[in-house]
């Protein structure tokens, strides 16, 4: 035991301590206390992870129960029975609570994910009758974003379509996981319809949000997609950006007079979507314009335009293509060599035999052996 | 006497596991339920069923190596159905491959799962 003796030894060497070595001391010290404490809060946290883990077991296998008996009494007769009733008004008691709902929401959402048909209409019901609903409408109204997120991917999940005009009043929301979930809101339920929040968006859509927009309407079984001319015509470049993978993934044909005037968009990276699409439909008609235009384009655009001809060049383009055969860029002069090859064997040996320094003589060896 | 045939049901997801244990007890099948394909296999192998439901994903052994085992290790004919989620088609590919005989996409109704399993075992 440290007695008053002992603490005054300690005191009186402490202070006969250079400076130096007090900091140290004292430094040392703080962080003992500081790691002390921060052992005892992990251990505290831990044990509360832990208590909260197995309360959500039992009460998911309470809730999986429930669910189960209500399924089979479902199965068994068609009306609702008191059973039934009785399920029903226990979740209605139980979502006042909302770690009791999460799980019961979660449950529900477990088994209907994986089944469809009547069972799947039956859990639908479920969230219908009981007060889940409501609960979702006030997550839409709260002030945190993620509650609202949570409250619109509930919606989605149990494809509740008449929460569209609370829903869309959301697009402009500030945070972008919340818009998020609006447009796939949209489109889970409302499919290509859902699209038209498209027509007036003005934030950016991003990458990933285009990506899951996607993926979400080659999931749908009717793929008849609308007119898409508005969006490529839109002002907000994410929006004609989307529109053009629209056209590349669903061969949108009719589209392809938009198509050409986006040849001459502001943005470099749409021209280039321009050029990949139109590459993928094979346009043909968008050769001669792409012709005229070359000398003004960008380096990465002439290079996309050559690997636009090599999937559709034709003996007419042979001017075009020799024009390009001592190009300053290596992939171009590539591509224009030994598409000549292709289109004109003539006119390519000719080359091998009189070409002066402007050529690549390596180059041209490659493609006459390739 | 009519003898009741032994399904084994191999799915992670106890609440759809307990579903279908109770409409296959409820056709007068006898059902033996694993969480996984660990569990798949030795029960299997106790029970010698008439017809397996394998998920494909599954912790530990997945789906493809219990259908492995059952056509390669156990020499066995035993029917085969395979479920698989949105997006899985290769695996659906490689299940076919290695022996299974049908597959159901989830979300999948449990009516037509049994009227598959009826058509199978008859």
């Amino acid at each position: 035991m440290l007695n008053l003796e002992t603490f005054k030894i300690l005191q009186n060497y402490f202070q006969q301590l250079p400076i130096e070595l007090k900091f140290v001391w004292v430094l040392s010290f703080i962080l003992t206390v500081f790691a002390i404490i921060f052992t005892f809060y992990l251990k505290i946290l831990r044990n509360s992870l832990r208590k909260k883990e197995a309360l959500t077991i039992k009460y998911q296998k309470e809730y999986e129960d429930l669910l189960l008996s209500f399924l089979f009494e479902e199965i068994e007769n068609n009306e609702l029975s008191n059973k039934q009733n009785q399920f029903i008004k226990t979740i209605e008691n139980e979502i006042n609570n909302n770690f009791k709902r999460k799980i019961i929401v979660e449950t529900l959402l477990k088994l209907k994910n994986e089944v469809s048909g009547e069972i799947e209409t039956a859990i639908q019901d479920i969230y219908l009758k009981s007060n889940l609903k409501e609960h979702a409408y006030k997550q839409l109204k709260s002030k945190k974003w993620d509650k609202v997120a949570n409250g619109i991917k509930e919606f989605t999940k149990f494809k509740v379509k008449e929460a569209y005009p609370e829903i869309k009043k959301l697009i402009k929301y500030p945070k972008k996981e919340v818009r998020k979930e609006v447009e796939l809101y949209l489109v889970s339920l409302f499919h290509f319809e859902g699209l038209e929040f498209l027509n007036d968006l003005k934030i950016s859509l991003s990458e990933w949000d285009q990506i899951e927009l996607l993926e979400e309407l080659q999931k749908l079984d009717n793929q008849e997609i609308p007119d898409i001319t508005v969006w490529l015509n839109s002002k907000n470049e994410s929006v004609v950006s989307f529109s053009l993978k629209l056209a590349k993934i669903y061969n949108k044909y009719e589209t392809v007079e938009t198509l050409l005037k986006l040849l001459n968009h502001k943005n470099q990276k749409i021209r280039l979507q321009v050029i990949d699409v139109l590459t993928h439909l094979q346009v043909f008609d968008a050769k001669d314009i792409l012709k005229n235009s070359f000398k003004k384009r960008s380096q990465e655009e002439k290079i996309a335009i050559f690997k636009m001809f090599e999937n559709i060049c034709e003996p007419s383009d042979e001017d075009f293509i020799v024009e390009n055969t001592t190009n300053s860029n290596f992939e171009i002069q590539y591509l224009a060599i030994k598409m000549l090859k292709e289109i004109n064997e003539k006119a390519f040996n000719y080359l091998l035999k009189n070409q002066n320094k402007f050529y690549n003589k390596e180059l041209l060896k490659f493609v006459q052996n390739n | 006497m009519k003898e009741t045939k032994n399904i084994v049901l191999a799915e992670d997801n106890t609440t759809l596991s307990q579903l279908l244990k109770f409409r296959l007890q409820k056709e007068g099948y006898n059902a033996f339920i694993a969480q996984d394909g660990k569990q798949a296999i030795s029960l299997i192998e106790q029970h010698k069923p008439n017809l397996i439901l394998t998920d494909i994903m599954m912790p530990f052994i997945s789906g493809l190596e219990v259908i492995s085992h059952v056509r390669n290790k156990l020499k066995s004919e035993t029917p085969i159905i395979v479920f698989s989620a949105a997006g899985q088609e290769e695996m659906v590919l490689k299940a076919f491959n290695l022996g299974a005989t049908d597959f159901m996409s989830k979300p999948f109704s449990p009516n037509e799962l049994i009227i598959r399993i009826k058509r199978i075992l008859t």
